[in-house]
């Protein structure tokens, strides 16, 4: 029999071209955003130039006290993320189970969609004062509704064809969980941490304006209250660099190698 | 084509291997899917079950495979009751089903290691049987490949070579080639023929194509329309290897045709244009 695989004649040179197209894309969209930052630096008095701040940049690198703020920072969104997604799988488990507690739950998933991020860091530094503990629970609080909804929709599509399977060959309920049921939820489970990721980076920084005296965002509201419109935006800039690039170099890469399976390009597990 | 002994008789049968008596199956506690069916089946026979759609054919080999437990009747494997949630003194069943239903996220090899693991398989050994039936299915080469990337005929062989990979007494197959073109259908079906008759596995085949039951079977059971029962048992005597259009099987298809017209109505099974004419 001469029987091909699916999806094996696809052409190299348009997945080049389309790689390119995409680069020419992002660059353009870069060098839109330099014009709109001089057109702003022109018009206005309390936006730098881009000259000033790429001037000010090594001695900004130099300075050892900013990479505590960074390290705190970054370990607020991955710890309040990993809180938010443990607390969301739990809820998504009970909303899909039903019954009264499901119920309860959905509801309060319900409520919790509808706060305001500033609200609850608000509430958050009420509650904890200015607190660490305040800082997760403001994240953790505002992320895991979103990755509920998510995940409860993954475990609502189950495929009970595969349950089928599974009852049919004896599988134990280990080897289901492992190789039916964890599987399944992996997308989805990235698609939610893709759509937190930034949501947490936005709401860290966030509380950490109101809540703490570490972290990006303080050091973004000491800048603006001494009116150091440079360091401002050298901040902000820290904060993209950093929120894009693990994005794109750490979350997408790890995201494509797990879920390779579902690309029609060649297999090597 | 895999080199295979072929036989031009039937093989040696030891009867009563599999025996189905008064079954009755209903979903909800109202709807009858299975009605006072009965089926025999020997050591090694193959046997089909032909029934119009909808008509319970698939449920009675749920039941047969433990997963769904029927509300009246007993089914013996190898002298074991099934019940709903076999445990682990009731034989080993492969079963292939209408659709793959291999897990995406695995390879060819993993999507047959795992049952084969589960069901107690020594490690050693894995490798090998998924080498043999791979090989023997003219799948190998698409070992390490993701399902997603393999055409439909291929996954269907992958999910009968996980079936018969595992050894089993019986195998169960729910309409396997029902989903696939005639061409691919045809050349699968002379490749499970062959494959019987090398390994002496009992099968029991659901289908609701009369040429295909005919081709494949040494008996046919003709089900009623839904609920379910048995409404006759062919006995099909043609040497093998069959070819497709062996006038006996037109001739055995044109009385099977004749007997279920009345019966099936014109929701009935598929024919061959000749048996039609």
């Amino acid at each position: 029999m001469t029987e091909r695989p699916e999806g094996s004649n696809h052409a190299p040179g348009g997945r080049v071209r389309e790689r390119w197209i995409n680069l020419a894309l992002s660059a353009a969209g870069l060098l839109s955003l330099m014009l709109l930052w001089w057109f702003a630096s022109r018009t206005t008095t309390f936006v730098p130039s881009i000259s000033d701040v790429i001037a000010a940049v090594p001695a900004f690198l130099d300075d050892e006290d900013i990479w505590p703020d960074v390290v705190a920072t970054v370990r607020r969104v991955f710890g309040a993320l990993a809180i938010a997604m443990v607390a969301g799988l739990a809820a998504a488990y009970v909303m899909a189970r039903g019954g009264l507690w499901g119920q309860v739950v959905d509801r309060y998933v319900s409520l919790m969609l509808g706060i305001p991020s500033t609200i609850a860091a608000l509430l958050a530094l009420f509650i904890f004062k200015r607190s660490e503990i305040g800082v997760y629970f403001v994240v953790a609080i505002i992320t895991f509704p979103f990755v509920a909804l998510i995940l409860l929709q993954g475990l609502r599509t189950a495929d009970r064809h595969l349950d089928e399977m599974s009852d049919v060959y004896r599988l134990p309920a280990t080897t289901h969980l492992r190789h039916i049921s964890v599987p399944h939820l992996v997308p989805y489970t990235f698609a939610a941490l893709r759509n937190e990721y930034a949501h947490a980076w936005k709401v860290v920084v966030l509380a950490e304006l109101f809540a703490v005296n570490t972290g990006m965002g303080a050091r973004f509201a000491r800048a603006f209250d001494r009116f150091l419109l440079v360091d401002a935006m050298l901040w902000l800039l820290v904060f993209m660099i950093i929120l894009l690039g693990t994005e794109y170099l750490l979350l997408l890469p790890v995201e494509r190698r797990v879920l390779r399976w579902r690309e029609s390009g060649a297999a090597t597990p | 084509m895999t080199d295979v002994h072929r036989t031009e008789t039937r093989p040696e049968v030891e009867d009563d291997y599999i025996r189905v008596e008064n079954l009755e199956v209903s979903y909800d506690g109202t709807t009858l899917a299975l009605a006072d069916m009965d089926l025999v089946a020997g050591k090694g026979e193959f046997v089909a079950v032909l029934g119009p759609s909808g008509c319970g054919k698939s449920t009675l080999l749920h039941a047969m495979s433990g997963v769904v437990r029927p509300q009246a009747g007993t089914i013996r494997i190898g002298g074991t009751a099934v019940r709903g949630s076999m445990g682990d003194e009731a034989p080993l069943i492969g079963y292939v089903f209408q659709d793959h239903r291999l897990l995406p996220w695995r390879t060819v090899e993993q999507n047959i290691s795992i049952v084969l693991r589960a069901n107690g398989v020594a490690v050693t050994e894995v490798d090998g049987r998924i080498d043999r039936y791979l090989s023997m299915l003219q799948i190998d080469r698409f070992r390490r490949s993701w399902p997603m990337r393999l055409s439909g005929g291929q996954r269907q062989r992958v999910s009968i070579a996980r079936a018969l990979a595992l050894q089993p007494a019986v195998v169960l197959m729910d309409e396997p080639f029902s989903t696939l073109d005639e061409v691919t259908a045809r050349l699968m079906r002379q490749q499970l023929a062959e494959l019987w008759q090398e390994s002496g596995q009992t099968i029991v085949f659901v289908t609701h194509s009369i040429r295909e039951a005919l081709f494949l079977a040494d008996r046919v059971y003709v089900l009623t329309k839904g609920p379910a029962s048995v409404l006759d048992v062919v006995d099909v005597s043609v040497a093998r290897p069959r070819r497709y259009e062996d006038p006996m099987l037109t001739e055995l298809e044109g009385r099977i045709v004749d007997r279920v017209m009345r019966v099936w109505g014109y929701e009935g099974p598929e024919t061959t244009d000749e048996a039609e004419r």
